[in-house]
Protein backbone atom coordinates (compact mmCIF):
# COMPACT_ATOMS: atom_id res chain seq x y z
CA UNK A 1 0.00 0.00 0.00
CA UNK A 2 1.43 3.36 -0.72
CA UNK A 3 0.55 6.14 1.84
CA UNK A 4 2.11 9.65 0.76
CA UNK A 5 1.19 10.35 5.00
CA UNK A 6 1.62 8.36 8.24
CA UNK A 7 2.10 9.27 11.14
CA UNK A 8 3.69 6.38 13.92
CA UNK A 9 2.53 6.85 17.38
CA UNK A 10 2.41 10.87 16.95
CA UNK A 11 1.78 12.24 20.75
CA UNK A 12 1.75 15.91 21.73
CA UNK A 13 1.75 16.68 24.87
CA UNK A 14 1.44 20.34 26.57
CA UNK A 15 1.99 20.97 29.88
CA UNK A 16 1.51 17.93 30.70
CA UNK A 17 -1.43 17.19 29.05
CA UNK A 18 -1.60 14.88 26.42
CA UNK A 19 -3.55 16.46 23.40
CA UNK A 20 -2.59 13.67 21.08
CA UNK A 21 -1.86 10.36 21.81
CA UNK A 22 -0.23 7.42 19.61
CA UNK A 23 -2.22 8.56 16.83
CA UNK A 24 -1.40 6.37 13.74
CA UNK A 25 -2.72 8.06 10.44
CA UNK A 26 -2.02 6.63 7.28
CA UNK A 27 -3.56 8.25 4.02
CA UNK A 28 -2.70 6.70 0.75
CA UNK A 29 -2.12 8.19 -2.41
CA UNK A 30 -4.57 9.87 -4.97
CA UNK A 31 -7.36 9.53 -2.29
CA UNK A 32 -9.64 11.99 -0.16
CA UNK A 33 -8.98 11.39 3.80
CA UNK A 34 -11.62 12.75 6.08
CA UNK A 35 -10.43 13.57 9.23
CA UNK A 36 -13.52 13.20 11.68
CA UNK A 37 -14.01 13.88 15.75
CA UNK A 38 -15.21 15.82 18.05
CA UNK A 39 -14.37 19.47 18.98
CA UNK A 40 -10.99 19.37 21.00
CA UNK A 41 -10.46 15.53 19.87
CA UNK A 42 -7.26 16.60 18.25
CA UNK A 43 -7.52 17.43 14.70
CA UNK A 44 -5.99 20.62 14.42
CA UNK A 45 -3.25 19.44 16.69
CA UNK A 46 -2.34 16.83 14.10
CA UNK A 47 -2.97 18.92 11.17
CA UNK A 48 -0.62 21.32 12.54
CA UNK A 49 2.63 18.90 13.19
CA UNK A 50 2.01 17.30 9.68
CA UNK A 51 2.35 20.65 8.28
CA UNK A 52 5.39 21.62 10.85
CA UNK A 53 4.08 24.32 12.57
CA UNK A 54 3.95 22.30 15.93
CA UNK A 55 6.64 19.88 16.77
CA UNK A 56 5.75 16.16 17.82
CA UNK A 57 6.58 15.62 21.75
CA UNK A 58 7.00 11.45 20.37
CA UNK A 59 6.27 9.58 17.18
CA UNK A 60 6.86 10.76 13.67
CA UNK A 61 5.10 12.08 10.65
CA UNK A 62 6.27 10.46 7.63
CA UNK A 63 5.55 12.67 4.30
CA UNK A 64 5.55 11.52 0.94
CA UNK A 65 7.95 8.57 2.48
CA UNK A 66 10.19 10.72 3.80
CA UNK A 67 10.37 11.63 7.59
CA UNK A 68 9.04 15.11 8.74
CA UNK A 69 12.18 17.26 10.67
CA UNK A 70 12.40 20.46 11.85
CA UNK A 71 14.56 21.06 8.98
CA UNK A 72 12.22 19.35 6.14
CA UNK A 73 11.11 22.80 4.69
CA UNK A 74 10.98 21.34 1.26
CA UNK A 75 8.23 18.96 1.80
CA UNK A 76 6.22 22.33 2.54
CA UNK A 77 6.51 23.05 -1.03
CA UNK A 78 4.91 19.89 -2.53
CA UNK A 79 2.09 20.95 0.22
CA UNK A 80 -1.01 23.36 0.14
CA UNK A 81 -3.00 23.76 4.08
CA UNK A 82 -5.62 25.78 5.28
CA UNK A 83 -5.37 25.36 9.37
CA UNK A 84 -8.26 26.97 11.54
CA UNK A 85 -8.60 29.81 9.38
CA UNK A 86 -6.90 31.40 6.25
CA UNK A 87 -5.17 34.61 7.05
CA UNK A 88 -4.42 37.47 4.64
CA UNK A 89 -3.04 40.72 3.94
CA UNK A 90 -5.52 42.61 4.55
CA UNK A 91 -4.74 45.26 3.42
CA UNK A 92 -3.71 43.99 -0.27
CA UNK A 93 -6.08 42.78 -2.81
CA UNK A 94 -6.56 39.02 -3.54
CA UNK A 95 -4.35 39.24 -6.82
CA UNK A 96 -1.79 40.37 -4.83
CA UNK A 97 -2.00 38.06 -2.39
CA UNK A 98 -1.78 35.01 -4.24
CA UNK A 99 1.08 36.01 -6.10
CA UNK A 100 2.92 37.12 -2.96
CA UNK A 101 2.01 32.63 -1.95
CA UNK A 102 3.64 32.08 -5.25
CA UNK A 103 6.60 34.24 -4.64
CA UNK A 104 7.54 32.48 -1.21
CA UNK A 105 6.65 28.75 -2.69
CA UNK A 106 8.88 29.81 -5.72
CA UNK A 107 5.97 28.48 -7.93
CA UNK A 108 5.76 30.46 -11.30
CA UNK A 109 3.22 29.74 -13.92
CA UNK A 110 1.50 32.42 -15.98
CA UNK A 111 -2.39 32.39 -16.14
CA UNK A 112 -2.39 30.29 -12.74
CA UNK A 113 -3.54 33.14 -10.74
CA UNK A 114 -6.63 33.96 -12.59
CA UNK A 115 -7.59 30.53 -13.67
CA UNK A 116 -7.44 29.55 -10.04
CA UNK A 117 -9.18 32.31 -9.33
CA UNK A 118 -11.85 31.33 -11.88
CA UNK A 119 -12.11 28.00 -10.07
CA UNK A 120 -13.30 29.79 -7.45
CA UNK A 121 -15.50 32.07 -8.56
CA UNK A 122 -13.37 34.88 -7.51
CA UNK A 123 -12.46 36.53 -10.71
CA UNK A 124 -14.47 40.02 -9.99
CA UNK A 125 -13.35 39.76 -6.51
CA UNK A 126 -9.21 39.44 -7.23
CA UNK A 127 -8.37 43.44 -7.33
CA UNK A 128 -10.62 44.06 -4.18
CA UNK A 129 -8.31 44.59 -0.66
CA UNK A 130 -9.35 41.50 1.39
CA UNK A 131 -10.57 43.47 4.00
CA UNK A 132 -13.68 43.66 1.61
CA UNK A 133 -14.11 40.30 1.52
CA UNK A 134 -16.87 38.30 3.04
CA UNK A 135 -16.28 35.67 5.40
CA UNK A 136 -17.17 32.73 2.22
CA UNK A 137 -15.06 35.12 0.15
CA UNK A 138 -12.16 34.90 2.37
CA UNK A 139 -12.90 30.89 2.50
CA UNK A 140 -12.30 30.69 -0.89
CA UNK A 141 -9.71 32.91 -1.06
CA UNK A 142 -7.80 30.65 0.95
CA UNK A 143 -8.58 27.24 -0.73
CA UNK A 144 -7.37 29.17 -4.25
CA UNK A 145 -3.69 29.99 -2.09
CA UNK A 146 -3.98 26.23 -1.15
CA UNK A 147 -4.62 24.99 -3.92
CA UNK A 148 -2.55 27.44 -6.37
CA UNK A 149 0.79 25.67 -6.73
CA UNK A 150 -1.03 22.20 -7.37
CA UNK A 151 0.29 20.54 -4.88
CA UNK A 152 0.64 16.63 -4.14
CA UNK A 153 -0.68 16.90 -0.97
CA UNK A 154 -3.42 19.33 0.47
CA UNK A 155 -4.30 19.62 4.50
CA UNK A 156 -7.63 21.39 5.18
CA UNK A 157 -8.98 22.02 8.50
CA UNK A 158 -12.56 22.95 8.09
CA UNK A 159 -12.18 24.51 4.69
CA UNK A 160 -16.11 24.92 4.12
CA UNK A 161 -16.83 27.12 7.07
CA UNK A 162 -18.74 30.28 6.51
CA UNK A 163 -19.87 28.94 3.14
CA UNK A 164 -23.21 28.55 2.39
CA UNK A 165 -24.52 25.57 0.82
CA UNK A 166 -24.36 25.99 -2.64
CA UNK A 167 -20.17 26.86 -1.89
CA UNK A 168 -19.90 24.05 -0.07
CA UNK A 169 -21.29 21.76 -3.04
CA UNK A 170 -19.24 23.98 -5.47
CA UNK A 171 -16.06 23.64 -3.37
CA UNK A 172 -16.70 19.50 -2.71
CA UNK A 173 -17.06 19.31 -6.30
CA UNK A 174 -13.91 20.92 -6.45
CA UNK A 175 -12.13 18.78 -4.02
CA UNK A 176 -13.14 15.83 -6.05
CA UNK A 177 -11.76 16.91 -9.42
CA UNK A 178 -8.59 17.65 -7.97
CA UNK A 179 -8.35 14.25 -6.47
CA UNK A 180 -9.63 12.59 -9.65
CA UNK A 181 -8.00 15.05 -12.46
CA UNK A 182 -4.82 15.94 -10.76
CA UNK A 183 -4.13 12.81 -8.19
CA UNK A 184 -3.97 15.45 -5.35
CA UNK A 185 -4.03 13.38 -2.00
CA UNK A 186 -6.38 15.53 0.45
CA UNK A 187 -7.19 14.99 4.29
CA UNK A 188 -9.77 17.05 5.03
CA UNK A 189 -11.58 17.57 8.44
CA UNK A 190 -14.90 18.58 9.22
CA UNK A 191 -17.60 18.74 11.94
CA UNK A 192 -20.29 18.59 9.03
CA UNK A 193 -20.27 14.70 8.72
CA UNK A 194 -22.64 14.52 5.69
CA UNK A 195 -19.96 17.06 3.54
CA UNK A 196 -17.14 14.65 4.58
CA UNK A 197 -19.38 11.43 3.85
CA UNK A 198 -20.01 12.23 0.03
CA UNK A 199 -16.30 12.87 -1.21
CA UNK A 200 -13.84 11.11 1.49
CA UNK A 201 -12.70 7.65 0.32
CA UNK A 202 -11.71 6.87 3.66
CA UNK A 203 -12.52 8.29 7.34
CA UNK A 204 -10.22 8.36 10.45
CA UNK A 205 -12.03 9.02 13.64
CA UNK A 206 -10.14 10.56 16.07
CA UNK A 207 -11.61 11.00 19.93
CA UNK A 208 -9.81 12.26 23.35
CA UNK A 209 -6.79 12.67 21.06
CA UNK A 210 -6.66 8.95 20.21
CA UNK A 211 -7.10 7.44 16.55
CA UNK A 212 -10.10 5.11 17.19
CA UNK A 213 -10.67 3.58 13.88
CA UNK A 214 -10.00 4.17 10.23
CA UNK A 215 -11.87 2.66 7.68
CA UNK A 216 -12.68 2.83 3.87
CA UNK A 217 -16.07 4.28 3.27
CA UNK A 218 -16.71 1.42 0.85
CA UNK A 219 -16.82 -0.71 3.88
CA UNK A 220 -19.01 1.44 6.07
CA UNK A 221 -21.97 1.44 3.39
CA UNK A 222 -20.52 -2.16 3.45
CA UNK A 223 -21.42 -3.16 7.27
CA UNK A 224 -24.60 -4.24 7.78
CA UNK A 225 -25.49 -0.45 7.93
CA UNK A 226 -29.26 -0.93 5.58
CA UNK A 227 -31.74 -1.57 7.93
CA UNK A 228 -35.21 -1.89 8.10
CA UNK A 229 -36.62 1.10 10.27
CA UNK A 230 -40.15 0.44 12.13
CA UNK A 231 -42.18 2.84 14.14
CA UNK A 232 -44.65 1.16 16.52
CA UNK A 233 -46.98 1.45 19.50
CA UNK A 234 -45.64 -1.48 21.43
CA UNK A 235 -42.13 -2.58 20.84
CA UNK A 236 -42.01 -5.25 22.76
CA UNK A 237 -44.83 -6.94 21.59
CA UNK A 238 -43.13 -6.12 17.71
CA UNK A 239 -40.07 -7.45 19.07
CA UNK A 240 -41.74 -10.89 20.14
CA UNK A 241 -43.49 -11.71 16.76
CA UNK A 242 -40.01 -10.40 14.92
CA UNK A 243 -38.59 -13.33 17.08
CA UNK A 244 -41.15 -15.60 15.86
CA UNK A 245 -40.36 -14.26 12.76
CA UNK A 246 -37.37 -15.99 12.84
CA UNK A 247 -35.54 -12.87 12.68
CA UNK A 248 -32.54 -12.20 14.89
CA UNK A 249 -30.76 -8.71 14.01
CA UNK A 250 -32.75 -6.51 15.10
CA UNK A 251 -32.50 -3.48 17.83
CA UNK A 252 -35.18 -1.96 19.73
CA UNK A 253 -33.43 2.00 19.79
CA UNK A 254 -36.39 3.47 22.02
CA UNK A 255 -39.89 3.40 23.33
CA UNK A 256 -40.86 3.47 19.44
CA UNK A 257 -38.38 2.79 16.96
CA UNK A 258 -36.80 -1.02 16.26
CA UNK A 259 -34.19 -1.24 13.25
CA UNK A 260 -34.24 -4.55 11.63
CA UNK A 261 -30.69 -5.82 9.56
CA UNK A 262 -32.01 -8.68 7.79
CA UNK A 263 -32.71 -6.26 4.95
CA UNK A 264 -34.03 -9.41 2.73
CA UNK A 265 -37.45 -9.21 4.69
CA UNK A 266 -40.74 -8.56 2.64
CA UNK A 267 -41.52 -5.16 4.20
CA UNK A 268 -44.75 -5.92 3.17
CA UNK A 269 -44.95 -9.09 4.53
CA UNK A 270 -43.49 -7.94 7.66
CA UNK A 271 -46.54 -5.07 7.91
CA UNK A 272 -48.90 -7.48 7.22
CA UNK A 273 -47.43 -9.85 9.81
CA UNK A 274 -47.47 -6.69 12.86
CA UNK A 275 -50.96 -5.84 11.49
CA UNK A 276 -52.29 -9.07 12.04
CA UNK A 277 -50.76 -9.31 15.66
CA UNK A 278 -52.68 -6.17 16.34
CA UNK A 279 -49.68 -4.03 16.29
CA UNK A 280 -49.93 -0.73 16.17
CA UNK A 281 -47.54 0.26 13.11
CA UNK A 282 -46.75 3.92 12.76
CA UNK A 283 -44.16 3.40 9.52
CA UNK A 284 -41.98 1.14 8.70
CA UNK A 285 -39.33 1.58 5.51
CA UNK A 286 -35.76 1.32 4.25
CA UNK A 287 -33.26 3.40 4.83
CA UNK A 288 -29.45 3.45 5.45
CA UNK A 289 -27.06 4.01 8.04
CA UNK A 290 -24.89 7.00 7.48
CA UNK A 291 -21.65 8.07 8.28
CA UNK A 292 -23.18 10.31 10.66
CA UNK A 293 -24.84 7.70 13.02
CA UNK A 294 -21.52 5.37 12.49
CA UNK A 295 -19.37 8.29 14.44
CA UNK A 296 -21.83 8.77 16.78
CA UNK A 297 -22.17 5.33 17.99
CA UNK A 298 -18.38 4.94 17.89
CA UNK A 299 -17.58 7.90 19.78
CA UNK A 300 -20.35 7.24 22.20
CA UNK A 301 -19.30 3.67 22.43
CA UNK A 302 -15.36 5.52 23.62
CA UNK A 303 -17.62 7.96 25.59
CA UNK A 304 -18.85 5.08 27.74
CA UNK A 305 -15.46 2.78 28.30
CA UNK A 306 -14.31 6.06 29.44
CA UNK B 1 17.55 36.60 1.30
CA UNK B 2 17.28 40.14 -0.59
CA UNK B 3 14.52 38.54 -1.89
CA UNK B 4 12.48 37.90 1.59
CA UNK B 5 13.85 41.06 2.98
CA UNK B 6 11.92 42.35 -0.45
CA UNK B 7 8.53 40.43 0.48
CA UNK B 8 8.90 41.56 3.54
CA UNK B 9 9.12 45.05 2.58
CA UNK B 10 6.48 44.28 -0.21
CA UNK B 11 3.78 42.40 2.46
CA UNK B 12 4.24 45.73 5.06
CA UNK B 13 3.63 48.32 2.50
CA UNK B 14 7.01 49.52 2.90
CA UNK B 15 6.04 52.65 0.95
CA UNK B 16 3.48 53.77 4.05
CA UNK B 17 6.82 53.80 6.01
CA UNK B 18 8.49 55.60 3.82
CA UNK B 19 6.36 58.15 3.78
CA UNK B 20 5.94 58.26 7.51
CA UNK B 21 9.92 58.55 7.39
CA UNK B 22 9.44 61.30 4.97
CA UNK B 23 7.45 63.31 7.08
CA UNK B 24 9.10 62.55 10.10
CA UNK B 25 12.19 63.99 8.84
CA UNK B 26 11.07 67.23 7.23
CA UNK B 27 9.37 68.24 10.65
CA UNK B 28 12.74 67.21 12.67
CA UNK B 29 14.75 69.13 10.10
CA UNK B 30 12.36 72.16 10.55
CA UNK B 31 12.90 72.08 14.28
CA UNK B 32 16.72 71.60 13.91
CA UNK B 33 16.61 74.94 11.68
CA UNK B 34 14.37 76.28 14.27
CA UNK B 35 16.95 75.83 17.03
CA UNK B 36 19.70 76.91 14.55
CA UNK B 37 18.13 79.89 13.55
CA UNK B 38 17.38 80.92 17.59
CA UNK B 39 21.09 80.87 17.94
CA UNK B 40 21.63 83.70 16.04
CA UNK B 41 19.83 85.81 18.40
CA UNK B 42 21.34 84.39 21.58
CA UNK B 43 24.56 82.76 21.28
CA UNK B 44 27.52 83.31 19.54
CA UNK B 45 27.02 81.14 16.42
CA UNK B 46 30.26 79.43 15.68
CA UNK B 47 30.84 78.34 19.24
CA UNK B 48 27.16 77.59 19.73
CA UNK B 49 27.37 75.33 16.56
CA UNK B 50 30.29 73.63 17.65
CA UNK B 51 28.86 72.82 20.93
CA UNK B 52 25.05 72.30 20.27
CA UNK B 53 24.46 72.03 16.74
CA UNK B 54 25.93 68.49 16.03
CA UNK B 55 24.18 67.16 18.97
CA UNK B 56 20.93 68.58 17.93
CA UNK B 57 21.07 66.71 15.21
CA UNK B 58 22.03 63.61 16.32
CA UNK B 59 19.87 63.75 19.16
CA UNK B 60 16.59 64.58 17.26
CA UNK B 61 17.34 62.00 14.41
CA UNK B 62 18.14 58.93 16.81
CA UNK B 63 15.32 59.54 18.17
CA UNK B 64 12.95 59.47 15.71
CA UNK B 65 14.91 56.41 14.43
CA UNK B 66 14.88 54.19 17.98
CA UNK B 67 11.33 55.15 17.38
CA UNK B 68 10.64 54.51 14.21
CA UNK B 69 12.45 51.05 14.75
CA UNK B 70 10.49 49.64 17.57
CA UNK B 71 7.75 50.49 15.73
CA UNK B 72 8.20 48.58 12.52
CA UNK B 73 9.36 46.15 14.85
CA UNK B 74 5.92 45.78 15.88
CA UNK B 75 4.57 45.81 12.61
CA UNK B 76 7.49 43.27 11.17
CA UNK B 77 8.23 40.71 13.67
CA UNK B 78 5.31 40.65 16.17
CA UNK B 79 2.13 41.63 15.12
CA UNK B 80 2.35 38.41 12.54
CA UNK B 81 2.03 36.39 16.04
CA UNK B 82 -1.40 38.80 16.92
CA UNK B 83 -2.77 38.55 13.74
CA UNK B 84 -1.30 34.75 12.75
CA UNK B 85 0.43 35.74 9.29
CA UNK B 86 2.52 33.90 11.19
CA UNK B 87 1.19 30.06 10.74
CA UNK B 88 1.25 31.20 7.11
CA UNK B 89 4.92 32.32 6.55
CA UNK B 90 5.95 29.35 8.82
CA UNK B 91 4.19 27.01 6.28
CA UNK B 92 6.27 27.57 3.23
CA UNK B 93 9.41 26.16 2.31
CA UNK B 94 11.67 28.34 3.86
CA UNK B 95 13.90 27.78 6.66
CA UNK B 96 11.97 29.60 9.75
CA UNK B 97 15.88 31.06 10.60
CA UNK B 98 15.98 32.62 7.01
CA UNK B 99 12.18 33.38 7.18
CA UNK B 100 12.80 35.83 10.99
CA UNK B 101 16.23 36.91 9.61
CA UNK B 102 14.49 38.38 7.02
CA UNK B 103 11.90 40.40 9.20
CA UNK B 104 14.70 41.86 11.00
CA UNK B 105 17.07 43.04 8.27
CA UNK B 106 13.98 44.06 6.23
CA UNK B 107 13.36 46.66 9.42
CA UNK B 108 17.47 47.39 10.16
CA UNK B 109 18.04 48.02 6.69
CA UNK B 110 15.54 50.54 5.83
CA UNK B 111 16.17 52.34 9.48
CA UNK B 112 19.67 52.16 9.15
CA UNK B 113 19.27 53.70 5.21
CA UNK B 114 16.75 56.35 6.44
CA UNK B 115 18.75 57.29 9.35
CA UNK B 116 22.09 57.97 7.94
CA UNK B 117 19.81 60.05 4.43
CA UNK B 118 18.23 62.21 7.27
CA UNK B 119 21.51 62.67 8.77
CA UNK B 120 23.25 63.50 5.77
CA UNK B 121 20.23 65.41 4.82
CA UNK B 122 19.74 67.40 7.59
CA UNK B 123 23.75 68.39 7.83
CA UNK B 124 24.04 68.89 3.98
CA UNK B 125 19.90 71.03 4.64
CA UNK B 126 22.25 73.29 7.06
CA UNK B 127 25.41 73.84 5.47
CA UNK B 128 23.31 74.61 2.28
CA UNK B 129 21.70 77.52 4.85
CA UNK B 130 24.37 78.63 6.85
CA UNK B 131 24.47 82.01 4.85
CA UNK B 132 21.31 82.59 5.92
CA UNK B 133 21.41 81.40 9.61
CA UNK B 134 24.95 82.59 10.29
CA UNK B 135 26.13 78.66 11.28
CA UNK B 136 29.44 78.84 10.51
CA UNK B 137 29.69 76.05 7.67
CA UNK B 138 32.85 74.88 9.29
CA UNK B 139 31.72 73.39 12.02
CA UNK B 140 29.95 70.78 9.86
CA UNK B 141 32.44 69.05 9.11
CA UNK B 142 31.00 67.54 5.56
CA UNK B 143 34.36 66.95 3.79
CA UNK B 144 35.66 65.01 6.17
CA UNK B 145 35.88 60.98 5.87
CA UNK B 146 35.80 60.23 9.54
CA UNK B 147 32.52 62.42 9.70
CA UNK B 148 30.73 59.89 7.57
CA UNK B 149 32.24 57.25 9.36
CA UNK B 150 30.85 58.20 12.43
CA UNK B 151 27.50 58.86 10.45
CA UNK B 152 27.30 55.61 9.62
CA UNK B 153 28.75 53.66 13.05
CA UNK B 154 26.42 55.60 15.12
CA UNK B 155 23.16 54.90 12.93
CA UNK B 156 24.27 51.41 12.82
CA UNK B 157 24.53 51.45 16.77
CA UNK B 158 21.24 53.27 17.30
CA UNK B 159 19.24 50.75 15.21
CA UNK B 160 20.75 47.95 16.61
CA UNK B 161 19.57 49.46 20.16
CA UNK B 162 16.38 49.73 18.87
CA UNK B 163 16.18 45.88 18.37
CA UNK B 164 16.29 45.36 22.15
CA UNK B 165 12.18 46.19 21.62
CA UNK B 166 11.87 42.62 19.64
CA UNK B 167 12.48 40.16 23.00
CA UNK B 168 10.36 42.28 24.99
CA UNK B 169 7.41 42.22 22.18
CA UNK B 170 7.66 38.69 20.82
CA UNK B 171 7.90 37.75 24.94
CA UNK B 172 4.49 39.46 26.05
CA UNK B 173 2.96 38.88 21.87
CA UNK B 174 2.17 42.43 22.13
CA UNK B 175 3.26 44.90 19.77
CA UNK B 176 2.20 48.19 22.24
CA UNK B 177 5.19 46.61 24.10
CA UNK B 178 7.74 46.99 21.64
CA UNK B 179 6.63 50.00 21.35
CA UNK B 180 6.75 51.35 24.86
CA UNK B 181 10.19 49.60 24.46
CA UNK B 182 11.44 51.91 22.00
CA UNK B 183 10.03 55.29 24.36
CA UNK B 184 12.23 53.70 27.06
CA UNK B 185 15.63 53.22 24.84
CA UNK B 186 14.87 56.64 23.63
CA UNK B 187 14.52 57.80 27.20
CA UNK B 188 17.76 56.33 28.65
CA UNK B 189 20.14 56.47 25.98
CA UNK B 190 18.87 60.23 24.78
CA UNK B 191 17.54 61.80 27.45
CA UNK B 192 18.75 63.73 30.55
CA UNK B 193 19.08 64.24 34.43
CA UNK B 194 19.96 67.57 34.82
CA UNK B 195 23.42 67.86 33.06
CA UNK B 196 23.94 63.68 33.66
CA UNK B 197 23.02 62.18 30.75
CA UNK B 198 24.01 58.48 28.81
CA UNK B 199 24.12 59.90 25.64
CA UNK B 200 27.59 59.50 25.19
CA UNK B 201 28.43 56.85 27.26
CA UNK B 202 30.38 54.37 25.25
CA UNK B 203 30.36 51.74 27.36
CA UNK B 204 26.62 51.79 28.47
CA UNK B 205 25.89 51.65 23.97
CA UNK B 206 28.49 49.19 24.09
CA UNK B 207 25.94 47.01 26.99
CA UNK B 208 23.23 47.80 25.14
CA UNK B 209 24.41 46.59 21.19
CA UNK B 210 25.65 43.09 23.01
CA UNK B 211 22.34 42.93 24.64
CA UNK B 212 20.34 43.60 21.44
CA UNK B 213 22.43 41.47 19.76
CA UNK B 214 22.35 38.38 22.28
CA UNK B 215 18.29 39.09 21.97
CA UNK B 216 18.41 38.64 18.17
CA UNK B 217 20.68 35.42 18.26
CA UNK B 218 18.48 33.96 20.84
CA UNK B 219 15.26 34.53 18.48
CA UNK B 220 16.44 32.94 15.51
CA UNK B 221 18.06 30.28 17.68
CA UNK B 222 14.92 29.19 19.16
CA UNK B 223 12.70 29.71 15.83
CA UNK B 224 13.37 26.60 14.93
CA UNK B 225 11.81 24.23 17.69
CA UNK B 226 8.81 26.47 19.06
CA UNK B 227 5.50 25.72 18.42
CA UNK B 228 3.58 28.07 16.84
CA UNK B 229 0.58 29.74 18.92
Amino acid sequence: MSYILQTNHLTKTINGKDLVKNADIHVEKGTIYGFLGPNGAGKTTIMKMITNLWKPTDGSIEIFGEILTTKSYYLLKRMGNIIEFPVFYEHMSGIENLKLHSEYMGYYHPNNIEQTLELLSLSDAGNKPVKQYSLGMKQRLGIARAVLCKPELLILDEPTNGLDPAGMKQIRDLFRRLCTEYGITIMISSHILSEVESIADTIGIIHHGVMKNEIAMKEITEQNTEYIALSVGDTQKAAYILAEMGLERFKIVDEQNIRIYDTRMNIQELSKTLVLHQVELHSIGQKAESLEDYFLKLTQELGNEK
Amino acid sequence: MFKLVRLEWKKNNIGKYVWYAFITSVLLLLMVLMVAGEMESKETIQSYGKSMLIPCVDMFTNLAYILFTSVMIAGFCVSPYQNRTINLIFSYPVSRRKLVLAQIASVWIFNFIALVLSKICFYGTLAAASPYIHIAAENLPLKSGEFYADILAGSAAMVSIGFLALPVGLWMKSSKAAIITGVLIVCFTQGNIGSYTLMYNLPFYCVLICLSAAAIISVICTVESRDVA
